[in-house]
């Protein structure tokens, strides 16, 4: 860290160190509390203080029933969509930025512009025709619309990230490949796809933890328990069982939260540098 | 030789080789067009015709009715739309005094201290979970009955505090928005990280020599240059407040009736549960009024920053 903040004095040191510990504790600790709750029974969850340890380990009974509940489908899913919805937007996107920035599509601006024009606006404003346009053409409450809809709104941001990246690609490699007698195709698969990984891999981690996380969408293109997302099946067990099986619900949205959550920890390094990518950083 | 080479791939042997053969000139189309449809099928041509449902009846069913901007007259003269207006300022305002602020400070707390990479994930971790996750983690938190917070109180003596956290008005609003912040400020946090990285340490070195040191350095010194990565944030955290909807639907859905709608929750209801789908797009060319108004300010800072650096 390039920029010191504060002197450096023991007592300060140690004043600054426990001041952060606290913090970070106060943090924690309403996760904490809920990840013993999550261990107790329904009936010693509601006859016991939240504050009281678990007088026995029923996590996984609880997860078990919350996966009986209606979780299971919705995790199920959600793994799809974010892993086949993120890949096909991310190879899409690959492509329309190799076309835009590396073949020199004619009016390339216009073309970034309308495929980046995508992100301006907020959610809001596409809701109500894209539930009709649903109902009208039967991609409502399927998996391949939700499938659909999910690689439409991640394209913007990859298409802004791919641009950026191929523009820094050097042409020799591209006239070398074009002289050996490639054509655009093979040199897209074979030589840009090779140099763009560690951008692909990013994007797609970030665009699964997006899909993973969305919970509108879920709530506007589906409807029955088979099609729904993660997020979805989590509120529609918080709104049913949640007075009565307590436990169940918080045990089951620690279990809904867990993958992005590991994603971030093992792939932090990426993620924060994901992070700056909005800000024009690269 | 030439007649082997993509010239697609190689514009500058294109230059001496006029007149490419049509099959050659349309294959840039074949790489864009897949992602360029995607986009105009899902989100611009819904965009275009929210804009034009905002000024017709419709229900969702018959054929929607052209009335001009009488949605628009009269949203301003629905309690409902005007309540969730005023929620909608209060989300925007505190979804910027508290992520923000404590995002700077812990930025500036955990930039040279022990542990430091600790603190900052588990800091962060709130922001790699869904709002909706967040959400209903915390409507347990807050139950009455039962609830981590009234329990802590009740048991160091507040019982007297305890309530009915995200069933009384106001107080359910400011019980999401610490939700919010508690999940919103690791992000904020780790903006200004990246901002703090970027400083030059000339400045700083020199400040210290002069005897410039804690509080009185961060103010005079850090911040200032600084200022730059505090506008970018104040901006996105705007926009991001103006439009919440996960958390507000999974921990009061706009209630205890409709007492903590905002704009977003609001919008929802009327196009979805009630079903007065022209009025709601008119809440929804609101929400994208206000929003692209901020988004304009925050791309302009964001291009700035890119150009200074």
């Amino acid at each position: 860290m390039s920029a010191e903040v504060g002197e450096q004095t023991a007592l300060g040191r140690e004043t600054r160190f426990s001041s952060a510990l606290i913090l970070t504790v106060f943090w924690v600790l309403p996760i904490a509390l809920l990840v013993m709750s999550a261990m107790k029974t329904p009936i010693e969850f509601s006859s016991t203080s939240t504050l009281t340890p678990p007088s026995s380990f029923n996590l996984f009974d609880n997860i078990a029933r919350a996966w009986a509940k209606g979780m299971a489908s919705g995790f199920v899913n959600s793994a799809i969509y974010g892993v086949v919805a993120s890949l096909i937007a991310v190879v899409l996107s690959a492509m329309a930025a190799y076309g835009i920035v590396r073949l020199r599509i004619p009016q390339g601006m216009f073309w970034f512009l309308l495929i980046y024009s995508g992100t301006i606006f907020p959610f809001q404003m596409y809701l109500i025709p894209l539930f009709n346009f649903y109902l009208d053409t039967g991609l409502y409450d399927t998996r391949l619309g939700v499938i659909a809809f999910y690689v439409a709104i991640t394209i913007p941001f990859c298409v802004f990230v791919m641009r950026g990246f191929f523009l820094t690609v050097p042409w020799q490699v591209q006239e070398a490949a074009a002289l050996d007698g490639a054509n655009s195709w093979a040199t897209f698969w074979r030589i840009m796809m090779p140099m763009a990984k560690a951008p692909l891999i990013l994007l797609v981690l970030i665009q699964f933890t997006w899909i993973w996380n969305d919970l509108l969408f879920g709530l506007v293109l589906t409807k029955s328990e088979s099609v729904r997302p993660i997020m979805v099946a989590l509120a529609g067990m918080q709104g049913v069982y949640g007075a009565s099986d307590g436990p169940s619900v918080i045990a089951a949205t620690l279990v809904g939260s867990a993958p992005t959550l590991i994603l971030f920890l093992v792939l932090q390094r990426y993620f924060v540098r994901g992070l700056t990518l909005g800000m024009g950083e690269r | 030789m030439t007649a082997t080479i993509d010239q697609n791939l190689a514009p500058a042997l294109r230059r001496r080789s006029p007149g490419r053969p049509l099959k050659q000139r349309i294959v840039p189309y074949l790489y864009v067009l897949p992602a360029a449809l995607f986009v105009v099928l899902f989100l611009l041509y819904p965009m275009v015709l929210t804009a034009w449902r905002s000024l017709t009846r419709f229900d969702g069913i018959s054929d929607p009715v052209y009335v001009g901007f009488e949605n628009f007259s009269t949203l301003f003269q629905d309690p409902y739309f005007l309540l969730s207006l005023r929620n909608t300022v209060i989300w925007t305002v505190a979804a910027v005094v508290f992520p923000v602020t404590l995002g700077l400070v812990f930025a500036l707390a955990f930039s040279r201290v022990r542990w430091g990479g600790f603190f900052k994930t588990v800091i962060y971790l709130p922001a790699t979970i869904s709002a909706a996750a967040a959400g209903i983690l915390f409507s347990f938190v807050f139950n009455y009955d039962n609830g981590v917070l009234n329990m802590i109180l009740r048991a160091i003596g507040l019982g007297d505090l305890a309530s009915r956290w995200l069933f009384d008005v106001p107080t359910n609003t400011f019980a999401m928005i610490a939700t919010y912040t508690w999940q919103q400020t690791g992000l904020n946090m780790m903006l200004f990280l990246v901002g703090l990285q970027g400083l030059p340490p000339e400045p700083i070195e020199a400040a210290k020599i002069e005897g410039c040191t804690g509080w009185s350095l961060v103010r005079r010194i850090i911040l200032p240059m600084l200022m730059p990565y505090v506008v970018i944030t104040t901006l996105l955290a705007i926009v991001n407040g103006f439009k919440v909807f996960d958390l507000i639907w999974v921990m009061t859905q706009g209630g205890p009736g409709r007492a903590s709608e905002t704009l977003a929750v609001t919008m929802y209801r009327e196009g979805f549960i009630l079903f007065n789908q022209g009025y709601s797009a008119s809440i929804a060319v609101v929400i994208s009024v206000v929003a692209l108004a901020f988004s304009y300010f925050y791309l302009r800072s964001v291009l700035e920053q890119e150009a200074r650096q």
